[in-house]
């Protein structure tokens, strides 16, 4: 939970404060943006030029209550840039050695947590068919646990959007896990 | 279908479970610092002298309170120039009396510039005045017989000493006159 106070402060122009919003803030922006992009060194890249912005624009949001879902909604926006020029590259590959870590995992050991290169590996592989859009609300709806008005507040979408959207992603997940494992 | 939920239910589990770790907050964070100092240090007057300037406007009752203050100063501003207007409408209908004579709204250009003459002493106006060599000529003939009928006249007078008493006591009485008055 970040500190409002520091928020505010950082509101101010204090840049000290500001490096340590960098340090709260930056996990949280990591992992949705990694969990969207599927790509380490891209959802770092995305993280930075997310903290610049934030940086930049502190001044303008209304208040330090809506930071987290302004966060979020700056992270959202900069993945979905990066998956529209993605997009011109619609490969599918399947990885058998990808289905059998996520086979094994789920079998064998289902409280084993996942190296960062794996869960790359196992969400690209899940989600490589959905569009933007049903990977996004997928993500912040099934993985970071996010209610729909979180989503719609974020994504911008509409709650019945919201609920279409992951209707289709989780049908086309578990048509991926219903094949391959 | 339940066993397809399962499945589904545990691959989403697992990756819960492994949450992206970001291992490089500090580079990230260093990298943020640069790239906003790095920005700085490029904009920093502009951007300073701008916030300075104009960096009140982020503060809400400042913005409502000069926004009311300007539609004021707009009605107030139209408010004057409307009086304004009606009052320089009015006196261009007044009677002007200059020396007992009596000028009533002058209509034509050539009125305009006669009371113009006679209210600024029956002197001609700042700006150039240009004559044709014709009107030239005549200028210079009317001068010249005047001169010679002005010559003449004194001749006469002088011919007559009889006339010259004559004028020159009515002359005297003609200064006396203007003295007293």
């Amino acid at each position: 939970m970040i500190d409002i106070k520091l928020i505010e402060e950082c509101r101010g122009g204090n840049f000290y404060n500001f490096r340590k919003l960098v340090e709260l803030t930056s996990p949280m922006a990591f992992s949705v943006a990694f969990r969207i992009l599927c790509d380490e060194d891209l959802a770092k890249d995305v993280v930075q030029e997310t903290m610049i912005t934030i940086w930049q624009k502190l001044k303008k949001i209304k208040s330090a209550e809506v930071y987290r879902t302004w966060i979020y909604r700056i992270v959202v926006n900069k993945c979905y840039d990066e998956l529209r020029k993605r997009k011109r590259h619609p490969e599918f590959v399947t990885d058998e050695q990808t289905w059998s870590l996520i086979s094994n995992s789920v079998f064998e050991e289902p409280s084993a947590n996942l190296e960062n290169k794996e869960t790359e590996k196992v969400i690209s592989q899940l989600t490589n068919r959905l569009t933007p859009k049903q990977k996004t609300v997928f993500v912040l709806s099934d993985l970071e646990q996010m209610t729909n008005d979180e989503i719609s507040e974020i994504t911008g979408m509409s709650k019945s959007g919201i609920k279409a959207n992951l209707y289709y992603a989780r049908k086309n997940i578990s048509e991926m896990i219903e094949k391959y494992l | 279908m339940e066993q397809e939920s399962g499945k589904y239910k545990k691959v989403l589990e697992i990756l819960r479970n492994s949450k992206p770790v970001l291992n490089s907050t500090e580079d990230i964070e260093n990298e943020v610092i640069k790239r906003i100092l790095k920005v700085n240090k490029h904009g920093l007057n502009l951007l300073n002298i701008i916030d300075f300037l104009f960096g009140w406007v982020y503060i809400g009752w400042i913005r409502n309170g000069l926004i009311t203050a300007s539609v004021l100063l707009v009605m107030f501003f139209i408010w004057q120039q409307s009086i304004i207007l009606n009052r320089i409408d009015f006196l261009s209908r007044q009677t002007i009396i200059e020396n007992a004579e009596t000028i009533s709204n002058p209509a034509s250009e050539v009125e305009r510039g006669i009371m113009m003459y006679k209210i600024t002493g029956r002197r001609l106006p700042s700006h150039n005045l240009t004559i044709s060599e014709k009107q030239m000529n005549q200028l210079l003939d009317s001068v010249y017989e005047l001169q010679v009928k002005y010559k003449d006249l004194i001749k006469l007078i002088e011919d007559d000493p009889e006339l010259k008493s004559s004028i020159e006591k009515k002359l005297k009485d003609h200064n006396q006159q203007k003295t007293k008055i």
